[in-house]
């Protein structure tokens, strides 16, 4: 099956020495919302800018629901938006001008109900003859947004496109994804927010100095990496673990009235029902339990201290 | 072909034009309405006829040259330097179009500026002065030229500049100087010998002599060698442009 976005053995060493991108292979599928995580300056925008044609690898290939960047740089672009992290945008044209600019850039005739039913999309339509100058941070990401809408690509990066947007702005970004998957587009987004990937990617990339440490199904990545604990709430204070628990990874909290449990939800035997068992043999007094799931922040974590 | 790219990039600096329409045609006509009155009138009258022409009529076609070569570069300079201040420059890079036609769309749109400002000096000139034009295609083939060359020119200068003052560095201490000492308002027969042939060095003194020939039948050198001047001069552009491009110099890390 031909990929959406097909990367192989791509490195990039900036002149400065700095090697942003180490030997990345990825396949992005066609129709898919992958998140690409990872700390700042581990390399996501740099491996988003050579796939749109900004910056040039070093080494490698990309190519573009199979048309490689550089030898078919026209069908290959032609396919891609791009919202970029920095707030670019034109100072003195007006929102109408500057989105139909974009769409005539990318090799479109004109389409003016499409550009007004875009900017509607985006809430933008009563600021189509404002400046651009005039709006808010919020709105000129919308902006940025509908610019690269304008050309209807096949494939949308967002670069970071909620850094520093709030709460309702990211909901309706996330909304707005969401439709665009249902139109068969392809999504790649970079982020910080762990939260948003857990949200909305169907697949979760892991970026770490300039390797891709790993590339899962998000669900998946939770159920392998996903550690679960047991929360046990105690009748009564205990000062130390009974000996007979020493097999069990167990710690001792809040003053002694809590006991806590991890364990792999994968094994075949969590240990739960022995443990429990156990705690009854030592006669000591359950008050309440509860299990709490890792969340895709704990693995991010995790993952990217292993790989110090 | 991209057209349609090049077509947006063309209609989206002359948008520029338009919002800037006070600054960008009336200045120029004003200034050249100040050479006017300070060459044409205070020091003209002391001056005699140069070579059958009288003094007045003499200098137009070097003040064209003169705003032509100043209103190019600052055009496609500014063009193309803007975007890259801004950030915008990112659009451009990431889409599907070649180098070719980002020129022709960013150049193309400021020598059609230079053009229209031209057109309007000539226009303000005949106003003051008598003018003649002798061989009205190879006038039209200097002015188009000379446009097109120095928005390529200019081009590359936004491209290299990575800040405001570089910007203007070329266009003040290199290009002024060269205009103003290549015989824009002499001939250069009113020079010492020595001076004459240092002038030769001036790639200017080409362009303005083949202009004014154009007019008046009158040159400082062979209009041939003018010809092949200005067209040497546009081919060294396009290729430091193609060259640019080709290592993305300045635009792509």
């Amino acid at each position: 099956m031909q990929h959406a976005i097909s990367i192989s053995k791509l490195s990039k060493v900036y002149d400065s020495g700095l090697a942003a991108l180490q030997e990345v292979d990825l396949d992005i599928r066609n129709g898919e919302i992958l998140a690409l995580l990872g700390p700042n300056g581990a390399g996501k925008t740099t491996l988003i800018s050579i796939v749109c044609g900004i910056v040039n690898a070093t080494n490698g290939k990309v190519s573009v629901q199979g048309h490689d960047i550089i030898s078919e740089f026209r069908a290959a672009r032609e396919r891609i938006g791009l919202v970029p992290q920095e707030l670019h945008v034109e100072t003195f044209e007006t929102v109408w001008d500057t989105v139909s600019y974009s769409r005539g850039l990318f090799g479109k005739k004109p389409n003016p109900p499409l550009i007004e039913q875009l900017l509607k999309d985006l809430t933008l339509w009563d600021k189509k003859d404002s400046k651009i100058l005039e709006l808010s941070g919020g709105m000129k990401r919308r902006v940025m947004i509908a610019k690269a809408l304008a050309h209807e690509p096949k494939i949308l990066f967002l670069d970071e496109p909620t850094a520093g947007v709030d709460v309702e702005l990211r909901k309706d970004m996330w909304q707005l994804v969401r439709r665009l998957r249902e139109g068969g587009v392809t999504i790649i987004l970079t982020t910080h927010y762990i939260e948003e990937a857990e949200e909305i990617a169907d697949r979760v990339g892991v970026i770490n100095k300039g390797r891709l440490i790993l590339v899962e199904e998000k669900s998946e990545l939770m159920r392998k990496l996903g550690k679960k604990q047991l929360t046990v709430e105690l009748n009564e204070v205990l000062e130390t673990l009974p000996e007979a628990l020493g097999g069990y990874d167990l710690d001792l909290e809040n003053g002694g009235e809590r006991i806590v449990y991890r364990y792999n939800s994968q094994a075949e035997r969590t240990g739960i029902g022995s443990l429990l068992a156990d705690l009854n043999r030592a006669g000591i007094s359950v008050k309440d339990i509860a299990t709490e799931q890792s969340s895709l922040e704990d693995i991010f974590v995790t993952l990217v201290e292993e790989s110090r | 072909m991209n057209f349609e790219a090049v077509k947006a990039i063309y209609i989206f600096e002359m948008a520029r034009m338009r919002r800037t329409l006070l600054q960008s045609v009336v200045s120029p006509v004003l200034s050249t309405s100040l050479y006017f009155i300070v060459f044409g009138a205070a020091i003209g009258s002391r001056i005699e006829e140069i070579d059958g022409v009288p003094y007045g009529s003499f200098i137009v076609p070097g003040l064209m040259m003169l705003t032509l070569l100043q209103n190019s570069i600052s055009n496609a300079s500014f063009g193309i330097y803007f975007p890259k201040f801004v950030g915008t420059i990112y659009e451009v890079l990431s889409a599907p179009i070649s180098f070719l036609e980002i020129v022709l769309g960013y150049v193309g749109a400021a020598a059609t500026k230079s053009l229209i400002l031209g057109t309007i000096i000539l226009a303000t000139a005949h106003l003051f002065v008598p003018i003649e034009i002798r061989h009205p295609f190879w006038m039209l083939f200097f002015l188009v030229a000379t446009a097109v060359t120095f928005s390529l020119f200019g081009f590359i200068i936004g491209i290299w500049a990575d800040n405001f003052e570089k910007l203007q560095l070329i266009p003040l201490l290199v290009v002024t100087p060269l205009v103003f000492l290549g015989g824009s308002f002499y001939s250069i027969e009113m020079l010492p010998e020595f001076w004459q042939k240092v002038t030769l060095a001036n790639p200017v003194l080409y362009l303005i002599s083949g202009f004014r020939w154009s007019f008046y039948e009158t040159s400082d050198v062979s209009v041939e060698v003018s010809i092949a001047m200005i067209l040497l001069f546009l081919a060294l552009c396009l290729g430091l442009v193609w060259w640019i491009f080709k290592t993305g110099y300045r635009l792509k890390t």
